[in-house]
């Protein structure tokens, strides 16, 4: 019932305007994959491709073994779960499930069976003669689920399925979404623009930018070890502090970098050949950011606006020479505006990017 | 290699070829088949005889038609601006939706769904000299009735009134549409700036209808240039052929005497004219795509 | 200070009661010509033929009504116009909602260009085509018949371009997820996207049988035999006599009588009527 994802090649034109540029990918079976970018990347049109909704303008499309893009979207063995639901207004959610299935021309009885079945496992037994209309936002979200099951699909493709849903509601349905998989072990590709959903749901994350993928990785992975400067600044939150770089130096232990505000940090970094501190930035995540015990001395950093969340807060301030600086600090901190901490750097934490935005780390992996 | 599945489909076709065929038949060679009889000498018994534009000299040199044309013109010009003006004020007195104006929208557009033959016969009712209201108004007030219909003059007036009342109904409920599309926080924002009703009118409520009152204006030309049935019904283009519009020449050199070469030359100008109004719509109305 | 102590309402800028009042004096006006026409169809002929002023006054009869009764010409003319009226709309909607769909939703080659060149034909009035057209009737002798008087409806490009205004209207992802349900684009029309735009179809159907119903010009040139009059040609032609006011009353209980149907569909459906004029035109 799973099947491999494999994409070649693939580009997508609209006349001279080109959306995807060479896109290559292979997904496992029964891995849960998400699609992460900011809105105009082309993931939603990458993920409308592989339905069959988006002509491919080259490359090719295989799903299992078969090459799907030569077929027409309903022989394509996928089942998708739209943004906006799509549920048919006219029918039942029982002929909303049971649509695709007469249009094979399955039996009666097989229908009525993986309706029935579909409908137990999403909780959604005693809703099968309403109509959409009459549905709370979740439970069309659940039909629209159920519509897709019944199919018993290769793969499911969800397009941005939680965002027309109430925080509340998108955080437990993100959890039920993460139990189905576990239970029908389904290849899935998820959409999103929202990196929470995509850290908490993915095996691994595809992000895109600009029509090309910029990093393909487990969450850890493009958390810790951003290949970019774009992912780097796309996840997390708050934004990744980055610091022009005006100098470096090699030494054994790592290249020291010197940079705009914090003058010189010695990192564990060992750049790859030819790279060139022109252009360069230092990247540092605000939790990496040591803040010193009264007594001691580091860089001073002035607190210009606190943001407390509760379990930790933000401090968002300024560096002697002006530079901005976000830092995490205990939420219990009695920090307030005009305050002055020391700060350092732990030199594990530190991200390098050249003038290209490609990011040098340890080892020059 | 096998090809890539596209979207585009030349059996998708299917679903529009019933309406094509109607469309090619009953429209397209129509037009065309009017344009070539334009070009030759026909009647009703033999085979056209190629005669290049002499039916269109011949036309401009009937002083039938440029009677006409003058009509018509004079008619466009008078009765579009009354029907936008009138219409516009109906728009706005009755754009809040409350039970009056919603009884006031559907009474002023009711007689839009009357026929022509119905509306025609109303209004001679009115007009007629001796029976008709107006005369028995006059005679009431103790005036001299008027001959509405066959005098020059007042009879394209009365073909007017006929026209005014009967066409009220689509302005109206153009105008009102064009109104329920502006936003209602605009509004909001010139009672928080402290603007007087005459201001809102002239700065915010018609600026942003101008397109529609252009489209509007434009399709009633269109509409109004056609002026056929009541004319024919009212007055009979008379007297003296001072109501008789372009249509209605149209339909007396085609239709009345079979000069077909000739009816059809007169209505291939007519086409032209209303092409050209048409054209002035479809630029009115993409403009606003573009910004 | 003189206290306006009452409630700032933040209507007060929209509204204006003044120009309510003057639209009520207007209603007045327009509807005098019909209060007039409904005099006249409940008064006898003979007085009448006395003065018109009698309508103000009793006795008030209904015999001019019973006549339409009697003479069966007018029912006859009404059938015409309700079967031309009917098979036109019935064509139209088929017709429409199949090319709408076309080309709100699939893709074919040519369909741009298609789409403009139907559009373009909005703006062909009949009167051009109207003489070839009489002529190529001619050819087929489909003139004084139903066929003649219903196929130059079909050809209107209003219905095509208002099913596809409508079909645009429907979400993209309805179509597509059927798509993905395997269904074929037929069964898609017909399933899914034709039952969403039942609305719709009532809105273009009932204004196409208003325009069919009220058509004036082609039944005149087309049908010439009194048994396929339609009754607005029907109705004009019993006006010929008109200027001796002979029955007066009668022409008017005519004249009431045919253009009550129309009324009461404009009654029931007012809102499709709206619907249709103004989403043809806006836009």
């Amino acid at each position: 019932m799973s099947a491999s994802i494999k994409i070649s090649n693939v580009t997508k034109h609209y006349g001279a305007l080109t959306v995807l540029d060479d896109i290559s990918l292979a997904i496992q079976p029964g891995e849960f994959v998400v699609f992460l970018g900011p809105s105009g990347c082309g993931k939603s049109t990458l993920l409308r491709m592989i339905a069959g909704l988006e002509d491919v303008s080259a490359g090719t499309i295989s799903v299992g073994d078969a090459r799907v893009d030569t077929l027409p979207p309903g022989q394509r063995g996928v089942a998708m779960v739209f943004q906006s639901y799509a549920l048919y207004p006219h029918m039942t959610v029982a002929q909303n499930m049971s649509f695709g299935l007469e249009n094979i021309k399955m039996p009666k009885e097989e229908i009525k069976r993986r309706v029935k079945a579909a409908a137990e496992t999403l909780e959604i037994g005693h809703l099968l003669e309403r109509k959409p209309q009459k549905l709370s936002g979740g439970q069309r979200q659940r039909v629209a689920i159920g519509r897709a099951i019944v199919k018993e699909p290769k793969a499911f493709l969800f397009d941005e399925p939680l965002s027309n849903l109430d925080a509340a509601l998108r955080g437990r349905t993100r959890l039920e979404l993460a139990q189905l998989h576990a239970r029908l072990g389904s290849t899935m590709i998820f959409v999103t623009h929202d990196q929470v959903e995509a850290m908490t749901l993915a095996d691994r994350i595809v992000i895109m930018h600009d029509r090309r993928i910029e990093q393909i990785g487990t969450p850890m992975e493009v958390y810790q070890k951003p290949a970019t400067r774009f992912v780097a600044s796309f996840i997390g939150s708050p934004a990744m502090n980055f610091l022009p770089v005006t100098a470096v130096q090699n030494n054994p232990g790592g290249l020291a970098v010197t940079t705009v505000g914090i003058g010189t940090l010695q990192t564990a970094i060992h750049p790859q050949a030819g790279f060139s501190p022109r252009g360069a930035t230092l990247g540092i995540r605000a939790e990496d950011i040591v803040v010193l015990p009264q007594g001691q001395t580091g860089t001073p950093l002035k607190a210009e606006v606190i943001e407390r969340l509760g379990d930790r807060s933000l401090v968002y301030g300024v560096l002697e020479d002006g530079t901005k600086l976000t830092v995490e600090v205990d939420g219990r901190s009695a920090l307030v505006i005009g305050d002055s901490l020391h700060i350092s750097f732990d030199p594990a934490t530190l991200h390098l990017f050249d003038e290209s935005g490609q990011a040098h780390r340890t080892g020059g992996d | 290699m096998a090809k890539t599945y596209r979207r585009s489909q030349w059996s998708h076709g299917l679903f529009i070829l019933p309406y094509l065929s109607a469309f090619a038949l009953l429209l397209v060679f129509p037009l065309f088949w009017g344009i070539w009889l334009s070009l030759h000498k026909v009647d009703l018994f033999g085979p056209g005889r190629f005669v290049g534009l002499a039916n269109y000299v011949r036309v401009f040199a009937d002083p039938v038609f440029l009677q006409a044309l003058r009509n018509t013109i004079v008619f466009v010009i008078v009765s579009v601006p009354s029907l936008v003006a009138l219409g516009l004020f109906l728009a706005l007195a009755l754009n809040r939706t409350t039970r009056a104006t919603s009884f006031f929208r559907g009474l002023f557009f009711s007689s839009s769904v009357l026929s022509v033959t119905i509306v025609t016969l109303i209004w001679r009712f009115v007009f007629i000299p001796g029976d008709g209201l107006m005369s028995v108004i006059f005679k009431h007030l103790g005036a001299e009735p008027i001959h509405f219909l066959s005098t020059s003059g007042w009879s394209l007036f009365s073909i007017g009134v006929a026209t005014v009342w009967w066409c009220l109904g689509l302005p109206m409920m153009l105008f009102l549409a064009a109104l329920q599309q502006i936003p209602a926080d605009l509004y909001e924002a010139a009672a928080l700036d402290n603007a007087s009703p005459w201001r809102v009118l002239t700065r915010i409520t018609l600026p942003s209808i101008a397109r529609t009152i252009m489209l509007v204006t434009i399709i009633q030309i269109v509409m109004q240039f056609q002026l056929f049935g009541q004319a024919q019904l009212m007055t009979n283009g008379g007297p003296n052929g001072t109501s008789r519009p372009l249509v209605m020449y149209i339909y007396e050199v085609g239709f009345v005497r079979w000069d077909i070469g000739k009816g059809a030359a007169a209505s291939q100008i007519l086409f032209l004219i209303i092409l050209c109004a048409a054209m002035a719509q479809y630029v009115v109305s993409t403009r606003k795509t573009e910004n | 200070m003189a206290a306006n102590n009452k409630t700032y309402k933040p209507d007060a800028l929209t509204t204006n009661p003044t120009l309510l009042w003057i639209a009520g004096v207007l209603s007045v006006v327009m509807m005098a010509p019909v209060a007039w026409l409904v005099g006249l169809s409940i008064k006898n002929n003979q007085e009448l033929m006395l003065g018109t002023d009698s309508v103000f006054r009793l006795p008030y009869t209904a015999v001019n009504y019973l006549n339409i009764l009697q003479t069966s010409r007018v029912f006859g003319w009404f059938f015409n116009s309700l079967v031309v009226a009917s098979g036109q709309t019935l064509g139209v909607l088929v017709l429409s909602s199949l090319a709408g769909y076309a080309f709100a939703r699939l893709e074919f080659p040519f369909r741009r260009t298609l789409f403009v060149i139907v559009l373009f034909g909005l703006a062909v009035p009949e009167q051009a085509v109207i003489i070839a057209r009489h002529q190529m009737f001619n050819w087929f002798g489909l003139h004084n018949t139903y066929l003649g008087l219903m196929l130059p409806g079909l050809s209107s490009a209003f219905g095509v371009f208002l099913m596809t205004q409508f079909f645009r209207a429907i979400p993209k992802e309805i179509d597509e997820a059927a798509l993905l349900d395997n269904a074929s684009q037929f069964r898609i029309f017909w399933k899914i996207m034709l039952p969403l735009t039942l609305p719709a179809q009532a809105t273009l159907g009932i204004f196409t049988f208003l325009h069919g119903w009220n058509d004036y010009w082609w039944p005149l040139i087309s049908a010439t035999k009194k048994d396929m009059f339609t009754l607005t040609v029907g109705i004009a032609s019993s006006q010929t006599n008109f200027a001796q006011s002979e029955g007066l009353g009668f022409l008017a209980s005519q004249a009431v009588f045919a253009s009550l149907p129309v009324l009461v569909v404009y009654l029931i459906f007012q809102r499709h009527i709206v619907t249709a004029v103004s989403g043809g035109a806006v836009k």
